[in-house]
């Protein structure tokens, strides 16, 4: 049983479609990147999944139950939605405070995570005064307060300076390791390419795709570029498999295959690679291309 | 419980509901000393009326159980609020309790201030004290009718949502419309908000067709109806934001 499921799940708002007749299953022990443009129903998508709002038709589904049915919600479930969610006048302790009472969490766990998002020496004072990135890791805060083993997350990058966006990125790696769940949504497939394996992508309320980093790296007009000892060597041994293989200056650019597969083939032909990366560019274009959106775009 | 709980943390929390309570005795308080100390022992007549107070503390209860609903409107906090318990109606069956107990708790204190100010100030003037039995039941009748007025401010909030919108319908139900009511035929209007609450407090405004207990079970029906009609509508609401 996955996770988390939306089944044929669409929202309308009077004449509008926010999601239409959207389907996916997220699996646990690894990040999963919700991506779309601005509008393309990601929040809604979330929100429906969090019981915030009622599908017009179809279902979303938390360890197989609709989401107003969890036992113990927080300890299910942690969410980090909008970073202006606060209020100005409480200070970041009380509002973690709130929840943990309201959920019967312990005192001290409030300290724990405030410790975990670097917020300890700001916890005393007002929300008010919080920056962006500091509001980000707050809701990041609230989120893991219950120890769920589910987070959902929405843009939590934005606003995070590169070490919060490195720290951001750790974080979920390790909580995917630990076996949870974690959906985390972007419009920018640059901050979830180096944590997601999976990804989830939609336009206008639709699935685009369903697919793994890997596959998506490995599929299409993506190439990967490769510096090698032996770069004729693996030029040939590339050729017996149903790569592309062209040749730029000092490097191969290799396309109808992952990074792992041609690292994995290297090491068989014991040839030493000297860089091994997939082309950004190119990835980031396939994304936009199919997102079919200027917005997209970084 | 633990709703409950979280919702009184909420309230204490922030510096309005301090505030907001901090002046409203602080103006009781005034009232009771200066008028009781400097008027006319002839003009302030009965002592019953100096101890329902000046109506200040009711609007402030008023306002902040229309808050108590709306800020998490307001500031987007209802969605945590609801993700810890994504059945609804157990918040707003905290948020009761809290209107309830701030009402009872601005009630006591606000008793302790007016009857230690103005009482004393009364007799220590000549003034002559009703009878015991009387005076408890006009405390009462005021500390009860703090406790609803906070839990019909929460019912405008919850239906309303809208924070400036629900002070101005709750604040326009309770005060301006009230005279309207007097315009009625027979004793219909001795059941809307001001009337009842008149009633509660003994006086005899409102021309007093309902007893003091059932003008305060009148006004209670009032809080506790608006209160599960704003919990229906918010149990069906999206929040989408």
């Amino acid at each position: 049983m996955p996770e988390l499921e939306v089944r044929r799940l669409t929202k309308r708002y009077g004449g509008t479609v926010a999601v239409d007749d959207l389907s996916f299953a997220v699996e646990a022990g690894k990040v999963t990147g919700f991506l779309g443009p601005n509008g393309a129903g990601k929040t809604t998508t979330m929100r429906a999944l969090l019981g915030l709002l009622r599908p017009s038709s179809g279902e979303a589904l938390v360890e197989g139950r609709p989401p107003v049915a969890m036992a113990d919600p927080l300890r299910t479930i942690g969410a980090a939605l909008e970073a202006t969610a606060f209020h100005p006048g409480r200070s970041g302790r009380n509002h973690l405070r709130t929840l943990a009472v309201a959920a019967a969490i312990p005192g001290p766990r409030v300290e724990e995570v405030l410790e975990m998002v670097e917020l300890t020496g700001a916890a005393d004072r007002r929300v008010k005064g919080y920056s962006l990135g500091m509001r980000q890791r707050l809701a990041l805060a609230a989120a893991l307060l219950g120890e769920p083993r589910i987070l959902i997350l929405d843009e939590p990058a934005n606003g995070l300076d590169p070490q919060g966006m490195r720290w951001l990125r750790d974080l979920l790696r390790a909580q995917a390791a630990e076996g949870r769940t974690v959906l985390v949504s972007s419009h920018l497939l640059s901050e979830v390419s180096q944590t997601a394996e999976e990804l989830v992508m939609i336009r206008d309320g639709k699935l685009v795709a369903q697919t793994s980093l890997a596959e998506f790296t490995a599929g299409g007009g993506a190439q990967v570029r490769v510096r090698a000892a032996d770069l004729t060597g693996l030029a040939e041994a590339l050729g017996e498999t149903d790569a592309t293989v062209s040749r730029d200056g000092e490097a191969l650019l290799v396309g109808g295959l992952g990074a792992e597969r041609i690292g994995d083939l290297a090491l068989q032909r014991g040839i030493a690679l000297r860089e091994l990366a997939p082309e950004r560019q190119s990835l980031e274009e396939r994304f936009i291309e199919l997102m079919g959106d200027e917005e997209a775009a970084p | 419980m633990s709703l409950l709980h979280s919702e009184w943390l909420k309230l204490w929390t922030t510096r309005t509901t301090w505030v907001m309570l901090g002046i409203a005795l602080l103006g009781e308080g005034l009232f009771a000393g200066l008028y009781v100390g400097l008027a006319p022992l002839s003009e302030i007549g009965d002592i019953d009326s100096v101890a329902t107070g000046t109506g200040l503390l009711l609007v402030m209860l008023l306002v902040l159980g229309v808050l108590i609903a709306t800020t998490e409107f307001r500031h987007g906090t209802a969605s945590s609020t609801f993700l810890v318990s994504p059945r609804r109606y157990p918040v707003l069956l905290g948020k009761l309790g809290v209107a309830v107990l701030v009402g009872l708790l601005a009630g006591v204190v606000y008793v302790a201030i007016n009857g230690g100010l103005a009482l004393s100030l009364f007799s220590s003037r000549g003034g002559v004290l009703p009878a015991t039995g009387d005076l408890v039941e006009v405390y009462a009748g005021v500390v009860i009718s703090y406790a609803l007025i906070c839990a019909f401010g929460l019912g405008v909030g919850a239906i309303v949502r809208n924070q400036v919108g629900a002070i101005i319908a709750a604040i326009a139900f309770f005060f301006v419309l009230s005279p309207l009511p007097e315009l009625l035929p027979g004793s219909l209007g001795d059941y809307f908000p001001a009337q009842a609450i008149g009633s509660l407090h003994g006086s005899s405004e409102g021309d007093g067709s309902l007893n003091q207990l059932s003008g305060g079970l009148v006004f209670a029906a009032w809080a506790f109806g608006l209160w599960a009609l704003g919990t229906l509508l918010i149990c069906r609401r999206d929040l989408s934001e």
